[in-house]
């Protein structure tokens, strides 16, 4: 494959970059519900489709469990299918995405995360994504606004892989990223189409067809269920390399490179590792170049992937370092540790006897600021020379 | 073939296909969704495919017995879902010139209640599917729970009778109208007793949903749930029209007409007696039936009658 003509660059919102990588991908039918911080898009991809640009169905549901369905049905039917929520907007679509994860509909779509608690909160935090962490898709966290639009392109290479065939969920930071306006390189539509081809080339996926006698989500007893779930999880567990082969493709052909399931920052001479996800790992990527300067050996996994957990990348990174901190921006009730530091808790026996230490942060729009960084990598580094240190930190409630 | 010695059902006329289903399927003896299913496709053809949730026909429908299932393509779904499913169908369907009915199958439980939603979101939307309901009155899979389809006085086992409780203490939910308020393409209300009745509207329907959203209410007794002899239940739906109870009437366009006038309707406890739901009544609780039995028919009749 060649590589890519260069793309329009613009300063566009991350909402809006979502619009334009929906757009670019040329789904057959879109279904969206606006939702804050998410409307954006549902309305800009109306305007797509007002101006003629964007050649879909486009159905303007009454909720957001009814944008979930559609597009799983579609998808099931043999379409390619996008659509855009957040917070309560997940969490009401709850029945729908199991029923897409196991109907194995390549669906694709964006949160932009929003906390969802028990009380209403209007703010950025990814409660929303660990909500639906066991539903069985595929959850990828993304950093910027260019990140957003190549994950997008990158989602449905995955999605719709014949040896994949598994929803995909498209995170990033309400608030921060969905109302940033960054410079974000547009590639061309043609390219996008060369980049997706190799999924023409595969084998024709399976389609509810009407005058054949075929069934879909039929209830599953015993063996024909277990065997369903069997294989649901087995393509899980092929999503890993395949988020890295798809990943080194899309680098060789547009130019930029993402890392696959973790992205690395300077961990290769690290002795201790900060692991975090989303927007913050910007901000995280300044404080260790700070900290190098003053000679601390600090490094950073952004972790890309969250479902299936890249279990064995992480392991191999993570052995044998001297120390570990990981940042939460959401909550794991019933544990005291944040989502993300419980489960790299179970990969403890493969990592070996680590301090691990737990940092909750960046809840309801309170941001991941320098200083905290600076403070969580001074803490862990202390933990790695073997001073006592504190299991679980709520950074915002000790300040 | 009968034909030569009797004189021929017309009903056959409107067959297009054969039956779709197997033979020693899951369902109750006398019930009534077992024949509807069965009719239906052979009006609608083979083209069709159906939408269902949980409830009476899933068994059936999406395979929990497969020892004997149907020929059809089918979706199932929760209930929260199933119109916005056929939407997505529909709309990809439409989209690729691929020919086809998409026909949501749900009891009234999910049309009424947890599915209403986006049952009313798709008819507004003016998708181009049809939904039928068959409404055999509460939740009658689940062991006879009450709906919003469910009676006034009917006893089921979440509106039980005892020492206080006499039945369900509200009137049922007028779904028909409801529909109609959303002005679809086509609305019609049908039951097996009279089954040309009920063939011309699915022919209607099948026309009509190529302009946009059709909703079907189909009377439905639950031999089970309503404890009903199973070979009465179709003398149950002819009496339940002969009584006004459940009246045949129609929409297109939104112009709403009757399709069958009963020039003497019976008194309800014509129906009622027929059935064990109602055997707690006392002449009040008829007396309160049937007023809103009477009630419902005149909105139904007064609105037909200004647009004759």
């Amino acid at each position: 494959m060649v590589s890519a003509q260069k793309g329009q660059v613009r300063v566009i919102t991350g909402n809006a970059v979502g619009a334009y990588g929906a757009m670019l991908c040329r789904p057959d039918v879109v279904a969206a519900y606006p939702i804050t911080p998410q409307s954006e898009i549902a309305e800009l991809l109306s305007q797509f489709k007002a101006d003629g640009v964007l050649d879909a169905e486009y159905v303007e549901v009454e909720g957001e469990n009814s944008a979930m369905n559609v597009v799983l049905a579609a998808s099931v039917a043999g379409a390619r299918v996008f659509t855009a929520t957040s917070s309560y907007g997940l969490v009401f679509m709850y029945d729908a995405l199991q029923e897409a994860s196991g109907f194995r509909a390549p669906v694709v779509m964006v949160n932009a995360n929003r906390e969802t608690p028990g009380i209403h909160c209007v703010s950025s935090g990814q409660q929303d994504l660990i909500s639906a962490r066991d539903t069985g898709w595929v959850q990828i966290i993304v950093e910027n606004d260019q990140e957003i639009l190549d994950q997008i392109i990158m989602a449905y290479r995955l999605a719709e892989d014949y040896n994949i065939l598994l929803p995909i969920m498209v995170n990033y930071d309400g608030f921060y990223l969905s109302y940033l306006a960054e410079a974000v390189e547009i590639p061309n539509i043609e390219d996008v189409d060369a980049f997706l081809a190799p999924l023409k080339q595969q084998p024709e996926r399976q389609k509810l067809v009407p005058g054949v006698s075929i069934g879909c989500g039929t209830h599953g007893m015993e063996m024909g269920y277990v065997e369903a779930r069997y294989k649901h999880c087995q393509a899980l567990e092929r999503v890993k390399n395949k988020v890295d082969e798809i990943d080194k493709d899309f680098g060789d052909y547009f130019g930029r490179y993402y890392g696959g399931q973790i992205e690395e920052y300077r961990t290769d001479d690290a002795d201790i590792v900060i692991l975090a996800s989303g927007s913050a790992t910007g901000t995280v990527r300044t404080v260790i170049d700070t900290k190098r300067e003053q000679g601390i050996k600090v490094g950073l996994i952004k972790l890309r992937l969250f479902r299936p957990f890249p279990a064995e990348r992480l392991v191999e990174v993570l052995k044998g370092r001297k120390a570990i901190g990981v940042i939460d921006r959401s909550l794991c009730f019933g544990w005291k540790y944040g989502p993300m530091c419980m489960e790299l808790r179970a990969l403890s026996p493969e990592i070996g006897p680590t301090p691990l230490l737990s940092y909750i942060d960046g809840l309801a729009n309170l941001d991941i600021n320098v200083p905290h960084i600076e403070r969580v990598i001074d803490e862990v580094s202390a933990a790695a020379q073997g001073k006592p240190y504190q299991e679980v930190t709520w950074i915002p409630m000790e300040e | 073939m009968v034909e030569g010695t009797k004189k021929r059902n017309r009903i056959f006329d409107y067959f297009c296909e054969g039956d779709q289903f197997a033979g020693g399927v899951a369902w109750c003896a006398g019930c009534p969704l077992e024949l509807t299913a069965r009719f239906v496709p052979q009006v609608l053809g083979k083209n069709m495919v159906f939408v269902g949730t949980p409830g009476c026909a899933a068994p059936v429908l999406h395979g929990q017995n497969i020892g004997a299932w149907h020929k059809l393509a089918y979706m199932a779904s929760v209930m929260t879902g199933v119109p916005s499913k056929a939407t997505g169908l529909a709309r990809y369907y439409n989209r690729i010139g691929q020919d086809a009915t998409v026909v949501c199958f749900t009891g009234d439980g999910c049309a009424t209640d947890v599915g209403f939603q986006p049952l009313s979101g798709a008819a507004e939307r003016g998708e181009k599917i049809i939904y039928l309901a068959y409404d055999n009155e509460g939740y009658m899979n689940t062991g006879n729970q009450r709906s919003s389809a469910t009676p006034l006085g009917a006893a089921t086992t979440t509106t039980p009778v005892g020492k206080i409780g006499r039945g369900k203490p509200t009137i049922s939910k007028n779904m028909p109208m409801v529909m109609l308020m959303h002005r679809p393409a086509y609305m019609a209300t049908a039951t097996l007793s009279h089954l040309e009745d009920f063939a011309k509207k699915l022919k209607k329907a099948q026309e009509k949903v190529k302009e946009g959203f059709v909703y079907l209410h189909v009377f439905a007794p639950c031999p089970v749930g309503w404890r009903i002899n199973s070979n009465m239940s179709i003398e149950v739906c002819r009496t339940a029209v002969r009584t006004n109870y459940f009246p045949l009437w129609e929409a297109e366009d939104g112009k709403p007409g009757f399709t069958v006038e009963i020039a003497n309707p019976k008194p309800v406890a014509e129906l009622t007696k027929l059935m064990r739901k109602f055997s707690h009544f006392k002449e009040e609780d008829m007396a309160n039936l049937q007023k809103a039995v009477d009630e419902r028919y005149a909105l139904i009749k007064n609105l037909c009658d200004a647009y004759k």
